[in-house]
């Protein structure tokens, strides 16, 4: 066996086989109507909360912020499960020690499903002050923020522990 | 003497905010011309798509329009009549305008490699797009019995519903970590050997500072 081959039969196809495992597990998730009701629900209870702070009254009804003022419906793609599942594809696609995927998964999981809440409060906020640049906001501007802000991650997530150099 | 050293930025957030800050700038001109050029791409998703559907349906009972920016989609019912099934919006297209944005933001890349890499991936996430188009119906077909499939296929319908819909998401993003992969290692190992180099210099300083104190002590 050469050493390209070693190399990519020991380090590629590992980290390989376990995106392709990633992947088939959030195609399962996100077909599953329970687990993507919960996830919905508990994002919507958790954005509900945030804007209650912010004096709004909103209660939400099944997966739905609603107020008397506007209501914003958390669905399958606005949970951040697709750019989630990316990230983490990503993460472990990359070879690199077990540790590091770890804290590449930490990063990439926290870090989306917070900026997913800002954006779910932040589209909401608009919707009753600026409702005809929702569409914008909404479609445009939040889907390419979430992209760049995951590709972001990821590369600070390389940069700093996958291509790291070893301290021992 | 020795340097006040100043708290600078890692090279690897240098890195990062200029290519957010590049990603946001070319990302809201681009969006801002998005409207006019939008008719202009959904008519011509619509011609692709139509062969798309050409080859998927035997025989061919979709009927697309683009109507402005919206891409619709008839079914025929009857003898010369049609009806509308669904439709698709401008933003369907949309992830042409972010992967622009992402070859313009990337960094380490001549002009000439970007600009052939940019077009031979906007070529083929346009292929992508429309066939999602194709697939998404033929899938919503069967979903809803207009077309016989098998109970097997019945039972994994939901799963290739998310399947095409990760693949439509995720194809900017896969097709630019494709064609920028190796510029990106490039990129991230120079930093490493920046590092190691910046991690040496330092231990290094720190024996010689070391050595010159004692010297400076014992004198």
């Amino acid at each position: 066996m050469t050493a390209a081959k070693r190399v990519l039969a020991k380090k590629w196809i590992p980290s390989l086989l376990a995106a392709a495992g990633m992947l088939a597990i959030l195609i399962l998730l996100a077909g599953n109507e329970t687990a993507m009701n919960g996830i919905q629900r508990s994002l919507a209870l958790i954005s509900s909360g945030i804007l209650n702070l912010f004096g709004q009254n909103t209660v939400v009804i099944g997966t739905t912020v609603q107020s008397s003022l506007f209501g914003i419906s958390v669905v399958t793609a606005c949970t951040g499960i697709f750019i989630t599942g990316l990230f983490l594809i990503a993460v472990v696609a990359l070879p690199t020690r077990w540790t590091a995927k770890l804290i590449g998964a930490g990063i990439g999981i926290g870090s989306i499903f917070l900026v997913n809440i800002v954006r779910l409060v932040s589209l909401y906020f608009i919707g009753v002050h600026w409702p005809g640049f929702l569409d914008q906001a909404h479609q445009l501007i939040w889907q390419s923020l979430l992209i760049v802000i995951a590709v972001a991650m990821w590369l600070l997530w390389a940069g700093r522990w996958a291509y790291a150099p070893r301290t021992n | 003497m020795p340097r006040v050293q100043t708290n600078r930025m890692s090279p690897l957030a240098v890195m990062l905010l200029r290519f957010v800050g590049i990603f946001v700038a070319v990302l809201i001109l681009l969006a801002l011309i998005w409207p006019l050029i939008t008719p202009v791409t959904t008519q011509l998703a619509t011609r692709v798509a139509r062969v798309g559907f050409h080859i998927a349906e035997a025989p061919n009972v979709s009927v697309l329009e683009a109507r402005g920016d919206e891409l619709w989609v008839h079914r025929i019912v009857g003898p010369g009549q049609i009806t509308p099934f669904t439709w698709f919006d401008r933003y369907t297209f949309f992830a042409l305008i972010p992967l622009m944005a992402l070859f313009a933001a990337t960094p380490g890349l001549g002009w000439i490699k970007r600009l052939t890499r940019l077009g031979i991936s906007l070529v083929l996430l346009f292929i992508i797009q429309t066939s999602y188009v194709v697939v998404s119906v033929q899938l919503s077909y069967a979903a809803i019995g207009l077309t016989t499939v098998g109970p097997i296929a019945t039972r994994m319908l939901d799963g290739w519903q998310v399947l095409v819909r990760v693949l439509w998401e995720a194809a900017p993003l896969v097709l630019w970590v494709a064609f920028t992969a190796s510029t990106w290692t490039r990129q991230l190992r120079g930093l490493r050997e920046e590092q190691k180099l910046c991690r040496e210099t330092r231990s290094k300083g720190i024996t010689v500072l070391r050595t010159e104190a004692r010297k400076g002590w014992e004198s």
